[in-house]
């Protein structure tokens, strides 16, 4: 512990302490502009410029480590014109002319400043050179005339999303932010996970989809959890009027520290589908609007007179409660296969495998964060489950190592140290030859029987080899032939070379629904029913064609598609944004989801229309879910 | 080993080459195998001595003799006069009373300029750079010998504290305290760099170090990483120096043969690897934790400190940083101890100096002269007095980051404690002299010019602090400049020093400083009388103002 004094005041805090996290962890308030807690504190803006008793000259607080006995001045009037000459140095540099930005009033940290040190105007003329607009990106504007040259941007792209589009060109008078080497945003390497706007102090860099359409004062915010995928991110759903104004990463959740991917953070805000507003029930060959009684009485009799000769399909999108119910009505009315819309993912194969070893195996993913080799089978990461890429792409500069084994196009092809392209169908087999290599084999004959460059083969081994923490990471959305076989041959190298081991499985309750044993290849042959509870997923093309020749088909969904089209009886239920649940994540974290918005009057929860449903056929409904989670499972449920 | 008896420089810079030299250099080589001479002369080349009135021209030692201009068809005359015949060939000689430029401390080995002390020039210009025998037989590697073998690193650290040896890079930090501190941080891995990036305006003393005397920059660094518990190490040089490069990458490959770098130097267990990066332009890489930065392949952009480099380097890894003089001192000092070396210079500031000398006066050149001496006796003495008879009106040092010294501080002793006692600082070692036709702003307008540019932009007092005082000095300079003006250049010096991350930043506001506090009354003229005083200032929008 160190001790020091900061306007007066004797603290204690931990060594390395910097002084601006001293100052604020006692209460005392330091202005900053290039500073944030997500990242390595950079020192450039010099706001937060402080005196040190002793000291040549001022010093910069957010990277200055404390010292015993250090005397610090925050509030003297030496730091407060410094502020200020500071402040009036950015706004001579570019366009500040604040009542025509998006960021004004309120949510800019650079007005915010100035206010706070109590300016009215511009000491000094600006006089800027104007720079272009950059409006090349889908989701993002980059107004480079509103940029404070902090570098929050470039430094969030590289230490948070591993991404590294943005960087500075030139120096000096003519520094600016630049994606690549100069290529238009849109243009670049850029995968719109849309972390450098969220983290922008200013209107520099603006999302184009939620720009003008209420400040954060103007808006509420709810803390919930992104349902795009297993990682089960951490987020902020701002709304104005019962309207979906903008989504941001939670800075403050353990698993995702702010970041999102474009599928968490913009997809949301540019669904177009439609949506299914009231009951619908199949009459003379079409589709009609129904009361929700009719709907489910027409849905109970068909249960009871398949007898059983019926299938269930629920999305890995819904929650564990809707899950559960889902189960129960099911069994109740005899129906056996009750399946989940990820059939034989290797969620379930690594399921399987606990089952038969009886117990987990798979790790945090803290784990995968501090790893320094990472050996990725299959999935390319950079496409779905991007935040899980993040985590890896973020540690290769401090020297640790990607292999991919999967497609020579991948996402990772700038990326990883070695690509090594096995055949589909070979992965299993491979990862078991890989495993002998690495206790020196001959990796001339394993390169020829898989078409490898022996070359890379052999520099995979070798960072494999002299890794001191590394990660073997099973990505789940490939279309392995062997599911069973390949998870077990990842699992044998983890545990050879005491590696941790994490499949990145699928949906946002993919684990839950492989726990409560909603794991085989879905069969519908024989089935005079088929019950799907879509909730407000997105099926692929192949998917829905399971469902062409169902004599009758019942669907719960959010939106209109292909299935609703076809089905006989479609109830309207609400999207992820509306309802509260639970969700296990990836990793076996129990997360709760918030509503955000009201549904629309009509719709009910997934949940809510099962109740209904089981009320109507006189089935009791328990809340089981948490003992279902207890089974064996690849994953440790928390 | 062969030892040389004379050795032929052939000038080789890009306006020699111009004029035909490497015609000249192939007619030395064909020549000298001729007259069977290969073996007792050794033959190279050397960049820019300014000596562009006599391009290309050919220095032969012992005698230093300067021959020029030089066509193929002299050579064979040249060769048979002087080399063959041991007979200065007069009818070539270049006009001495010509002599200008970086070509001045050459001709001082004929005693022709009093008083310089040459340590670590002392082989420049002397041996054939070239050759790793030459450097030997001239006392080289003798040091890391006597290091390797009989003594501790804390007896080389207590030698150079004893020494009292200071960096040359500019800031004069103690050089034996710096080892001190990197060997003692506890560490598997450490650097040594030789900080070789040079870019002040009109500094070159370190090229001619590194282009005249390789091996003992080498040598060098190879005794710092044994003192400090280095096991590898990089020479980041100037990008423009590729001669001095292309020397050094060549004496590293010598040197590696002789086993002086590489494993088990002198059968000691050390080792020792040397890398060369080339820098690429910016002036704020010369600042360590830039250039560390730029190592790292990163942006050069110097870091916060602390931590410093010493403990938190390249890599994160303890690091050595030291000046191309700095290390040039240093097997000089072990061969010869501590007692010895405080024998140049002055009690506190012991050894020599390199300056360059530019500007208004009579010689113009590279000088090494013992710490101590005064402006008056640089100007007067080395550089033959004031051109045209005109006053001194005030020098700067340092190339940009020093002081603009006024006239009446010429007899201020140029040593570390005496300038920080005068509130003027050294730098680098350069030494502009301006007489009275030059305009302080003017002066500062260049220097704010040259900081703007180069500023890393990091922060944003110097990025911009920098552009503004431009901007208002410039004004100034038209003509348009108001009272107010100065207030504002004040602030922004003041906040220059007190709030950059790094030198740059926080010396950028000297120049303003300086002649507010030297020259106020002259400054005040091109605002209130709309006149440049020494009629240097266009004062082009004096009449749109007045209109
Ligand atoms: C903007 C800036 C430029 C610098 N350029 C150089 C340079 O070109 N060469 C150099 O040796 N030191 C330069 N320095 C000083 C170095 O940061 C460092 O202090 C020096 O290399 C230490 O060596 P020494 O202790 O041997 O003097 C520069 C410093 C600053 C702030
Ligand atoms: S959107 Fe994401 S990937 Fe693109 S520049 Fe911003 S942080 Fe980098
Ligand atoms: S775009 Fe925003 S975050 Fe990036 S440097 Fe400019 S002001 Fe900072
Ligand atoms: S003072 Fe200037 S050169 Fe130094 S870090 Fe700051 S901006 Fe860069
Ligand atoms: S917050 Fe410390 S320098 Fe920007």
């Amino acid at each position: 512990m160190v001790n020091l004094t900061i306007d007066g005041k004797t603290i204690e805090v931990k060594e390395g302490t910097t002084v601006l996290n001293a100052a604020r962890a006692n209460g005392v308030e330091i202005p900053t502009l290039c500073d944030h807690p997500q990242l390595t504190p950079y020192g450039g803006c010099r706001l937060c410029l402080v005196e040190v008793e002793g000291a040549r000259t001022l010093q910069p607080s957010c990277t200055l480590p404390v010292n015993n006995n250090m005397v610090v001045h925050t509030d003297s009037e030496k730091v407060r014109e410094a502020r200020k000459f500071v402040l009036t140095m950015i706004f001579s540099e570019r366009n500040h002319f604040c009542p025509y930005c998006q960021v004004s009033g309120g949510d800019c940290e650079l007005q915010n400043a100035a206010y706070d040190e109590g300016m009215t105007h511009w000491p000094l003329q600006p006089n800027w050179k104007p720079f272009p607009v950059d409006a090349s990106h889908p989701y993002i504007i980059m107004e480079h005339n509103r940029c404070i040259l902090c570098r929050r941007c470039v430094r969030a792209c590289g230490e948070l999303v591993g991404n590294f589009t943005l960087g500075f060109e030139e120096r000096g008078a003519d520094s600016a932010l630049v994606a690549d080497l100069g290529l238009p945003l849109g243009e670049s390497s850029c995968i719109g996970c849309g972390t450098c706007v969220q983290i922008c102090p200013t209107g520099a860099l603006i999302d184009r989809w939620s720009a003008y359409q209420g400040k954060e004062t103007d808006v509420e915010i709810t803390k919930t959890i992104c349902q795009g995928c297993s990682v089960g991110c951490g987020i902020e759903v701002l709304t104005r009027d019962n309207r979906l104004v903008r989504i941001e990463g939670d800075w403050d959740a353990e698993i995702n520290g702010g970041v999102l991917c474009d599928v968490g953070r913009f997809e949301p805000k540019t669904d177009e589908r439609e949506r299914v507003l009231t009951p619908m029930l199949r009459k003379d060959g079409a589709l009609k609007a129904a009361t929700w009684e009719d709907a489910l009485a027409v849905i109970s009799s068909k249960m009871k007179s398949s007898n059983g000769k019926a299938a269930a399909i629920a999305s890995t999108r819904l929650s564990l409660e809707a899950m559960d119910a889902f189960n129960q009505v099911c069994r109740a009315a005899g129906i056996q296969s009750v399946f989940s819309s990820e059939e034989s993912l290797p969620t379930a194969a690594a399921w399987k495998i606990a089952e038969k070893v009886g117990k987990p195996f798979e790790s945090k993913l803290d784990a995968l964060k501090q790893a320094d080799c990472y050996l990725l089978i299959g999935e390319d990461l950079t496409k779905d489950h991007q935040v899980l890429s993040f985590f890896m792409k973020r540690n290769l500069p401090a020297g640790a190592s990607l292999i991919h084994v999967g497609s020579a196009d991948s996402g990772f092809k700038n990326y990883a140290n070695v690509i090594l392209p096995v055949a589909a169908g070979k992965e299993a087999e491979f990862l078991g030859d890989l495993k002998t290599l690495l206790n020196g084999g001959d990796s001339k004959a394993t390169a020829a029987k898989y078409g490898l460059n022996e070359e890379y083969l052999a520099e995979s081994v070798k960072l494999m080899k002299s890794a001191a923490k590394p990660a073997i990471v099973l990505g789940s959305r490939y279309d392995y032939k062997q599911p069973v076989e390949t998870c077990q041959a990842a699992l044998d190298i983890a545990n050879a070379m005491k590696a941790i081991f994490i499949s990145s499985k699928g949906g946002a309750n993919s684990l839950a629904a492989a726990q409560m044993g909603m794991d085989d290849a879905i069969d519908l042959t024989g089935a005079e029913m088929v019950i799907l509870a879509a909730a407000d997923d997105k099926f692929s093309q192949t998917f829905m064609k399971k469902f062409e020749k169902v004599p009758f088909l019942v669907v719960f969904s959010s939106y209109v598609s292909p299935l609703t089209a076809s089905a006989d009886v479609v109830l309207p239920v609400r999207n992820w944004l509306e309802q509260d649940g639970h969700f296990v994540n990836l990793e076996g974290r129990l997360l709760s989801a918030k509503a955000a918005l009201e549904a629309p009057q009509d719709v009910l929860s997934t949940f809510e229309a099962l109740e209904k449903l089981a009320a109507g056929m006189n089935v009791k409904l328990a809340s089981t879910w948490k003992d279902a989670l207890k089974t064996t499972s690849a994953v440790m449920v928390d | 080993m062969k030892i040389k008896r004379s050795m032929v420089l052939v000038s080789s810079d890009p306006h020699s080459l111009d004029k035909g030299a490497e015609a000249v250099y192939q007619r030395f080589s064909e020549e000298l195998k001729a007259f069977d001479l290969s073996d007792e002369i050794s033959l190279s080349k050397i960049s820019d001595m300014e000596r562009s009135d006599v391009a290309p021209f050919v220095i032969v030692y012992p005698e230093a003799t300067v021959y020029g201009p030089v066509t193929p068809d002299d050579v064979h005359f040249l060769v048979e006069e002087h080399l063959f015949k041991g007979r200065i060939a007069t009818r070539l000689q270049a006009p001495t009373k010509e002599l200008t430029g970086k070509i001045a401390w050459l001709s001082a080995r004929s005693g022709t300029l009093p008083a310089e002390q040459r340590i670590v020039l002392e082989r420049a210009g002397v041996i054939d750079p070239d050759s790793i025998e030459d450097y030997i037989v001239h006392d080289g590697y003798q040091a890391l010998g006597k290091v390797l073998t009989g003594m501790s690193p804390t007896d080389v650290i207590e030698l150079l504290k004893q020494s009292g040896l200071k960096g040359r890079g500019g800031a004069g930090f103690p050089t034996g305290s710096k080892w001190q501190f990197v060997a003692g941080t506890k560490s598997e891995k450490k650097y040594v760099i030789c900080n070789a990036d040079e870019s002040e305006p009109g500094t070159f003393k370190d090229r001619l170090i590194l282009e005249g005397d390789p091996h003992s920059i080498i040598e060098a660094m190879t005794i710092a990483a044994y003192a400090v518990g280095a096991d590898e190490g990089y020479l980041y040089i100037r990008g423009e120096y590729a001669l001095a490069q292309a020397r050094l990458l060549k004496a590293i490959l010598q040197a590696k043969q002789m086993g002086f770098l590489g494993e088990n130097i002198f059968n000691s267990g050390f080792n020792f690897e040397l890398h060369v990066h080339g820098g690429a332009g910016a002036y704020v890489c010369g600042e360590e934790t830039a250039l560390i930065e730029s190592i790292e392949g990163k942006r050069g952009e110097p870091r916060p400190r602390p931590p410093y480099p010493t403990t938190n380097g390249l890599w994160d890894k303890p690091t050595l940083v030291n000046n191309v003089e700095t290390l040039a001192n240093v097997p000089p000092i072990i061969r010869n101890g501590a007692a010895w070396f405080k024998s140049f210079g002055t009690p506190t500031s012991p050894g020599t100096k390199v300056y360059t000398i530019m500007g208004n006066v009579n010689l113009t050149g590279l000088i090494e002269v013992p710490m101590g001496i005064t402006l008056r006796e640089v100007i007067t003495i080395y550089a033959r007095g004031m051109k045209d008879g005109k006053q001194l009106k005030l020098a700067q040092t340092g190339g940009s980051s020093g002081s603009i010294i006024p006239a009446r501080l010429q007899d201020t002793p140029m040593d570390y404690d005496s300038y920080a006692k005068a509130g003027v600082s050294m730098g680098s070692g350069a030494l502009l002299i301006c007489n009275e036709d030059t305009c302080v702003v003017d002066l500062a307008k260049v220097l704010l010019n040259f900081f703007r540019f180069e500023s890393c932009g990091k922060c944003n007092p110097c990025r911009i602090g920098n552009q503004r005082a431009f901007q208002i000095l410039t004004n100034i300079s038209e003509g348009l400049g108001s009272m107010n003006d100065i207030d504002a250049l004040q602030d922004i010096s003041k906040w220059l020093f007190e709030m950059s991350n790094c030198g740059l930043g926080q010396t950028a506001g000297s120049p303003i400083k300086d002649i507010l506090n030297h020259f106020r009354e002259e400054v005040e003229a091109h605002i209130q009388q709309k006149e440049c005083p020494a009629g240097v200032c266009a004062m082009s929008g004096k009449s749109t103002q007045t209109v």
